[in-house]
């Protein structure tokens, strides 16, 4: 048999299947023998896929995201991991069903409009202007080609435009727009009559059978959380100050000696000068300048004052107008030098010329003010606070990795990392799981004493820093921990039977509510019907105008318009458990009248966006109805994460 | 196959087969080479095409974005994307545009054929339907009742679009006066998932009172 098959290997089959399998080489490129297969997939859109490896990756970039939005409050433990990749799923395939209905619909992003992407992108210009070099370098920092770059912005240019079509042509007819400035716009006359449920309630008691039915109704009004002793060390500023000795008076001393500058101020000196330049073109140009210099000098001597000569020979014009000063300066300002020179100088005496880069320089000191240095025992605090401050940083990390160690090694017990690090250990009375007070109520720390580990197994909680960048640390274990339960009905029957009177008086207030309002619908007035309880004077407000209680403006505004002389009326209960009886004598519509054109347009332009946003998410749910998405997220690889 | 005795019987052989089928097998190939690259070239012209009615629609766009939009400039590039373009989506999408430069420059009978040209062309029916019911908020504007009905009954009620068309059902009887047909209307837009909630929550609160 293989005799026969060589044979025909030879034959013009062969020919026939060696063309076959060139032609998808000479067409799509040896790629498609390689993509595909092997990926997972977790998610399937109108026959595209979204890699697991790409989901984790866009996971990974949101939660990143909000780290750097939240910032100290961001806390891996409060986010539902769940929630969170459900979340990301559904935006990915939200994306990729946009992205693949326009492809196919056949939107492209042009040339054109990639080079202005690109060229306009911030990221890629040095000092305004595009830079092709900061372009490339910005991405093979991401590990991505121009190729594979342009590629992703093609994509995300197709993608969006859809949606700037659909909000860009949404238009605002004039009565879409006048119907909404007249009813958002819109004033209530209202008034309100207060019925005070207090003076409703009686005394009658309650059955059993009523106080076991709120019981039952009210289950998780009644409910104990969960809750844990805890036992803990805490590692802080505190624990190490009174662990670690006080510096001593010789170390402080030592201190005091090593930084004398930060305690008092230099020696300063008030200085005057002449400087000669000297002439550049002269071969003898320096003996020139000196010469000029000493002459100056004998003028000193002889009588003239400084700062006449000065003005004279000077060639530093700033200073010559004053007489040659410069000012007060201290050790390190001006030339080495010049500086040597000033310093070495009595007051009132010439120096001999001086030569610094500058030319040469007569110098005069008219005043010297000596240094001054704060007293050791002044300063003294200052110094204990600081080396306490050092001390804690240099401790702190060497503390706090030997109390992970330690409690980590003796996983069972507190009670040796507190011997060696001298700290003491700490009992809490019992900490529900929303929290204790204080550290004790954060959430790192909550979560860390409701974990399987600390609480079903017994062990020393891992060490947790609860505030970044804070000399803080705490382990802690479980002592004690109690399921969540409920109160049993015989505690809790007080409180019942005040939330049952509460009840039944506001109850009460509701049935004298309604009362009032039949009344008030056949024609008596506020006063007539409201007897010694408190009517509000009349007041027009809008909707979301403050003075009003809450519910009383929800209501109000809720009300049907009342006829041309009427009113219309309700009743809502307050948050204190009074009821309220609402009238609304009067509505005045928004007129838009104020609005100047420019802002009438920016009004429809903010009414239109609201519609366009509705168009399009409701497109995209249309796409979606019609679209083949498969969803396989599964549990795989959920909590084992981070 | 047959065997053949010697190499000069395979050679004669092949070239007999040669002299029956060598014109066919030659037109073959190049009817296949022709049809391929054909095929690209298409292919390229298309995507070309494709890629200059996006740059002309992207300039539509911005001529539409400014607050005093040129209606003659927007008139202009919507037709060469309707000339030039016209199997592309663009046109359609330029329909969308020019509608809604065409209203704010008040040539309403302008809007309306736009617009009805967008519900034709339109590459997907998610844009007809969108763009059919700013046709039907340009009739109840005009008042044309009527002819707004006649254009929601012609959507899918059941679709991603029902609360919109209910809302916009709500507005028709309202302006006819129909409290109860608008209160139900209005409600069904709320329970249906209209996008635009608290306005209809406002208008249904403001129904004047029944009786």
């Amino acid at each position: 048999m293989l005799q026969s098959i060589r044979e025909r290997a030879q034959g013009w089959i062969a020919w026939v299947i060696v063309v076959l399998i060139a032609i998808p080489f000479a067409l799509w490129g040896i790629d498609s023998y390689f993509q595909g297969g092997g990926k997972t997939v977790v998610a399937s859109v109108a026959g595209q896929d979204i890699a697991r490896s790409d989901f984790e990756r866009q996971l990974q970039n949101t939660r990143m995201m909000l780290r750097e939005q939240l910032g100290a409050a961001y806390d891996p433990a409060l986010i539902d991991d769940g929630d969170l990749r459900r979340e990301v799923l559904e935006s990915m395939i939200r994306d990729l069903l946009l992205l693949e209905r326009s492809h196919q619909m056949g939107l492209r992003a042009s040339n054109d409009e990639i080079r202005i992407a690109i060229m306009t992108n911030p990221a890629f210009q040095v000092d305004g202007r595009f830079g092709k070099e900061a372009y490339e370098r910005t991405l093979s920092i991401q590990g991505l080609s121009p190729a594979q770059f342009e590629a992703r912005l093609r994509q995300r240019l197709v993608g969006s435009q859809l949606e700037r079509a659909v909000r860009a042509s949404e238009l605002v007819t004039e009565a879409e727009l006048d119907e909404a400035l007249r009813l958002l716009g819109q004033e209530r006359e209202v008034r309100f009559l207060r019925i005070e449920a207090a003076e409703l309630g009686s005394d009658e008691p309650f059955s059993e059978a009523e106080i076991a039915a709120y019981y039952d109704a009210h289950g998780a009004r009644f409910e104990v959380p969960e809750q844990v002793k805890l036992e803990y060390l805490l590692l802080d500023e505190e624990a190490i100050a009174a662990a670690a000795p006080p510096p001593s008076d010789a170390e402080l001393r030592q201190r005091y000696e090593a930084e004398q500058a930060r305690f008092g101020e230099p020696e300063r000196r008030v200085v005057r000068h002449i400087l000669v330049a000297i002439p550049g073109d002269a071969e003898d140009g320096e003996a020139q300048a000196r010469q000029a210099a000493e002459s100056a000098r004998e003028r000193i001597l002889a009588g003239e004052p400084f700062e006449d000569v000065a003005r004279a020979v000077s060639v530093d014009a700033e200073s010559a107008a004053n007489g040659g000063l410069i000012g007060e300066i201290q050790a390190g300002l001006m030339d080495a030098s010049f500086d040597a020179a000033a310093f070495e100088l009595p007051q009132g005496e010439v120096s001999a010329p001086v030569r610094t880069p500058f030319g040469y320089h007569l110098i005069l000191v008219d005043e010297i003010k000596s240094a001054s240095v704060e007293p050791f025992e002044e300063v003294r605090d200052q110094l204990v606070a600081e080396a306490a401050e050092q001390q804690i940083e240099a401790l702190y990390y060497d503390w706090a990795e030997r109390l992970a160690t330690m409690t980590y090694e003796a996983a069972d017990t507190l009670a040796p990392a507190a011997e060696a690090l001298g700290l003491e250990i700490q009992s809490s009375d019992w900490v529900p799981r929303t929290g204790g007070e204080g550290l004790l109520g954060h959430p790192r720390v909550i979560s860390a004493a409701f974990s399987d580990e600390v609480v079903r197994e017994g062990l020393n909680s891992e060490l947790i820093e609860p505030e970044r960048g804070r000399f803080q640390a705490i382990v802690l274990r479980v002592t004690d921990h109690r399921d969540a339960t409920v109160h049993p009905l015989a505690d809790v029957r007080e409180e019942i039977v005040a939330a049952l009177r509460e009840e039944r008086a506001q109850r009460a207030a509701v049935a004298r509510a309604d009362e009032l309002i039949a009344r008030l619908e056949q024609g008596a007035s506020l006063e007539d019907v409201a007897g010694d309880w408190p009517v509000s004077a009349s007041r027009t407000v809008g909707r979301n105008a403050p003075g009003l209680p809450d519910e009383v403006r929800a209501l109000a505004f809720d009300l049907p318009r009342p006829g041309d002389d009427g009113a219309s009326y309700g009743r809502v209960a307050l948050l204190d458990g009074d009821v309220a009886v609402v009238a609304v004598t009067q509505v005045i519509d928004g007129t838009g009248e104020d609005l100047g054109p420019a802002q009438r347009v920016q009004e429809a332009d903010a009414l239109g966006g609201l519609i366009a946003r509705g168009y399009f998410d409701q497109m995209l749910a249309d796409m979606a109805a019609r679209a083949e998405i498969e969803r396989n997220l599964g549990d795989a690889g959920s909590g084992a994460d981070e | 196959m047959a065997q053949y005795e010697t190499d000069e019987e395979k050679v004669e052989a092949i070239k007999q087969w040669w002299k029956e089928n060598g014109l066919a097998v030659a037109a073959g190939l190049v009817f296949g080479l022709v049809a391929v690259f054909g095929w690209r070239a298409w292919q390229d012209h298309q995507e070309n095409r494709a890629q200059q009615a996006s740059a002309t629609f992207e300039q539509l766009l911005a001529v539409a974005s400014r607050s005093d939009a040129d209606a003659a400039a927007a008139s202009q590039l919507t037709k060469r994307l309707h000339e030039d373009f016209g199997g592309t989506p663009y046109a359609a999408l330029g329909s969308l545009v020019m509608a809604r430069v065409a209203l704010a420059g008040d040539d309403r009978e302008a809007a309306k054929e736009a617009l009805g040209q967008a519900i034709d062309e339109a590459p997907d029916p998610a844009l007809a339907d969108i763009a059919a019911l700013r046709l039907a908020r340009i009739l109840i504007d005009e008042q044309d009742l009527e002819g707004a009905d006649a254009i929601l009954a012609g959507l899918d009620a059941g679709g991603a679009f029902a609360g919109e068309i209910a809302a916009l059902r709500g507005d028709i009887a309202a302006a006819r006066g129909d409290l109860e047909g608008a209160r139900t209307a209005y409600r069904e837009a709320l329970a249906s998932g209209a996008s635009q909630a608290q306005l209809i929550e406002i208008k249904l609160a403001n129904l004047p009172a029944a009786g």
